[in-house]
């Protein structure tokens, strides 16, 4: 079973920042425009909403597993709904390698598997090094594409 | 070859198209003819005159632009008046073949022809019109093209069926397609269908109305006095929403399903429906991706059911509430039967979840009816006690929530037939899925904080039908952990094996070359800290 790179809480918690940024805003907003709350309010919210947030990454970051099988994908992931998803390399559609803002930031990467499925039909593995992500992407690939190429034999 | 649209196509389509325009144009007229006299008028009927006349060019261009030809390989259509288009689609890629003719183009002769492909949501290519025997030929003659390019297909080994169990049945019809009728509605049947058709959305929609209008209704009810009157009226309220939902619903089935029947032709599906609207459709037997019986209290009471059949990328008729490759309603080993022609799965003998969801299930309906209960009360305090029954009135209800809970449980189910798995959920709305291993597409295991507690887990067994948004999906509801866990297991390995049979692989094979890989790559892609687990 393969862990995160632990520098995704990094990531997960810039994203409660922002998030918690975000609300205590508009708690400020609605303080200054709307209603009268207690002048402690906005900062009690955003210290509420970001404790709750970056909780919750260290949590996801502790339940995360992935491990590549002998002919699937394991994932395990899902603070409160715990969810564990087996993609069988034939049912590979496509697989990309992608990288945002933050996370180039960090130098982290993602890689996203692609199925036809109709709700598991993409699934992203967050936290990888961007060669982790590349070669993985790549692992992927080949063993889907030999699943398949098992076919013209 | 080429061919061209019916020449009735102009006709209907300028009468369509129109209709509306000289509707526009009768209240501009009125309007005009009021602002400026007898003058006004004239132009506004000019105006109208010319517009008809440019419509009747554009269609007589359109018609005479429009050119289709079905070749051995592809359908080509050139098409536009403005634009012109060159289309060519692949026919191995053409899913269905739709036929559709309402009231008047029946009168004319005429039929809407439409092709669709796994591809888009939207409709590859359409007909507007032909003439209805030239549809059926199209219909066959696509049918037919697709048979003989079948084996060159084949060969390539792309796993489209034909080399499983189903095979032989498939090889009967490949030169001479007969049409095997497997089912058609009787009147009996369609009267059923109508009578046990209650249209859930209705009541919603009413309900969503009369509660726009509570302001008036509550103000009303005061001035007849008595809550004895406001209890009446609502009861009548609902007896008439019940009235109303049952008669759309009875209508809306009668006008879909009227004279339905359902053959299989070579390897496709045909069916046909309709009353005013008559369509017409065909489905390839190796794009169906999961079949589903569903039925409720009151049809299994009387022992029918019906079904559905979920294709890939491409729902039937899901926009107009039910797939029309569906069954609409027959008796259960019927539409049993009919399954079983279609997907050999056999008798399911269902497994249960462990007992002790039971108690979950209560647990959860006494949740929702304490959050009920709450509610009424707020609701009596802010509007200072004018409820007209006690806010505990609700509380009775919890003497049915062991009966709920029970039967919540014993409609629940899989099974792990030789080549299909099928799983059972619902009691209101009873859904039996089946989903044959090789169509699986991933295995999703999910367990919220509460099945934890509880020690249990939804095994989810996803396909690429479309219809499975609407989370229909094939789920093993509250199975017990451990068996989660082999079940998840097992059922990535019967899809595998299934898979390697179907596509004629050596199965040992496969598996030696999967372990000399994992062996030789290693696992860890990158620099995790693997091992360090909790």
């Amino acid at each position: 079973m393969n862990r995160l790179h632990p520098r995704i809480r990094v990531v997960w918690a810039g994203q409660a920042v922002v998030t918690a940024a975000v609300v205590g805003l508009v708690a400020l907003a609605v303080d200054r425009l709307a209603v009268d709350l207690p002048a402690w309010t906005p900062p009690a919210v955003f210290v509420v909403v970001l404790t709750v947030g970056v909780g919750l990454a260290l949590a996801r970051y502790r339940v995360w597993r992935y491990e590549i099988r002998d002919d699937s994908l394991y994932l395990e992931r899902g603070v409160f709904t715990r969810v564990r998803t087996v993609v069988p390399f034939v049912r590979i559609q496509h697989v990309d390698s992608a990288r945002g803002p933050v996370e180039r930031l960090v130098g982290l990467a993602n890689t996203v598997v692609y199925t036809a499925g109709s709700r598991g039909a993409d699934v992203a593995i967050p936290g990888l090094t961007a060669g982790g992500a590349d070669d993985l992407r790549e692992r992927l690939k080949r063993l889907a594409i030999r699943a398949e190429g098992e076919d013209a034999v | 070859m080429s061919r061209a649209l019916t020449p009735l196509s102009i006709l209907y389509r300028v009468v369509e198209r129109g209709g509306s325009l000289v509707f526009t144009a009768v209240v501009l007229f009125s309007g005009a003819s009021a602002a400026f006299g007898p003058a006004g008028g004239v132009v506004g009927v000019t105006l109208v005159g010319l517009a008809l006349v440019a419509l009747i060019a554009y269609e007589v261009v359109y018609y005479r632009r429009f050119e289709y030809d079905l070749g051995p390989e592809t359908l080509d259509i050139h098409s536009g008046v403005v634009t012109r288009r060159n289309r060519e689609i692949p026919l191995r890629r053409i899913q269905n073949v739709d036929i559709s003719r309402n009231v008047v183009q029946r009168l004319l002769g005429i039929a809407a022809v439409d092709f669709e492909t796994a591809g888009g949501s939207e409709t590859e290519a359409s007909l507007r019109f032909v003439d209805f025997e030239e549809a059926k030929r199209l219909q066959g003659e696509l049918g037919r093209l697709k048979r003989e390019g079948e084996p060159r297909f084949g060969e390539n080994g792309n796993g489209s069926g034909g080399e499983g169990e189903g095979g032989h049945e498939r090889e009967c019809g490949r030169d001479t397609p007969v049409a095997d009728e497997l089912f058609a509605l009787s009147p009996r049947e369609l009267a059923l269908v109508g009578a046990l058709s209650f249209d859930v959305r209705i009541p919603g929609l009413l309900f969503v109305f009369v509660s726009g209008s509570l302001p008036a209704v509550s103000s009303a009810i005061p001035v007849g006095g008595s809550p004895a009157v406001a209890a009446a009226g609502l009861v009548a309220v609902g007896v008439v929403i019940v009235a109303v939902s049952w008669l759309a619903g009875a209508t809306a089935a009668v006008l879909n399903y009227y004279d339905f029947r359902l053959a299989r032709v070579g390897d496709e599906l045909q069916y046909e429906r309709g009353l005013l609207r008559r369509y017409d459709g065909s489905i390839p037997l190796d794009k169906v991706q999961t079949l589903a019986v569903v039925d409720d209290p009151l049809k299994r009471y009387f022992g029918y059911a019906s079904l559905r059949i979920e294709t890939a990328g491409y729902a039937p008729g899901s926009g107009e509430g039910g797939s029309e490759a569906a069954v609409p309603l027959a008796r259960s080993e019927r539409v049993f039967d009919l399954a079983n022609r279609i997907e050999p799965f056999g008798a399911p003998d269902f497994r249960r979840p462990p007992k002790r969801v039971r108690r979950r299930y209560a647990v959860r309906y006494l949740l929702v009816l304490a959050a009920l209960v709450g509610v009424l009360y707020g609701a009596d305090l802010l509007t200072a006690r004018s409820l007209p029954w006690p806010p505990w009135a609700p509380l009775p209800l919890a003497l049915l929530v062991p009966v709920a809970a029970h039967l919540k449980w014993r409609h629940r189910g899989y099974w792990l037939g030789d080549d299909h798995l099928v799983t059972r959920n619902g009691f209101f709305r009873r859904r039996i899925t089946v989903v044959p291993y090789y169509r699986i597409q991933t295995v999703i295991d999910s367990r919220t904080l509460f099945q934890r507690r509880w020690c249990v887990a939804t095994v989810t067994a996803d396909t690429a039908g479309s219809l499975s948004l609407g989370g229909s999906a094939a789920a093993a509801v509250d199975v017990n952990g451990a068996a989660a866990d082999g079940l998840r297991a097992d059922l990535a390995t019967r899809l595998r094996e299934e898979l390697a049979a179907r596509r004629g692989w050596i199965d040992g094979r496969s598996r030696a070359e999967s372990e000399s890989d994992n062996g030789a790559g290693g696992d860890a892609p990158d620099e995790t800290d693997t091992g360090s687990d909790t």
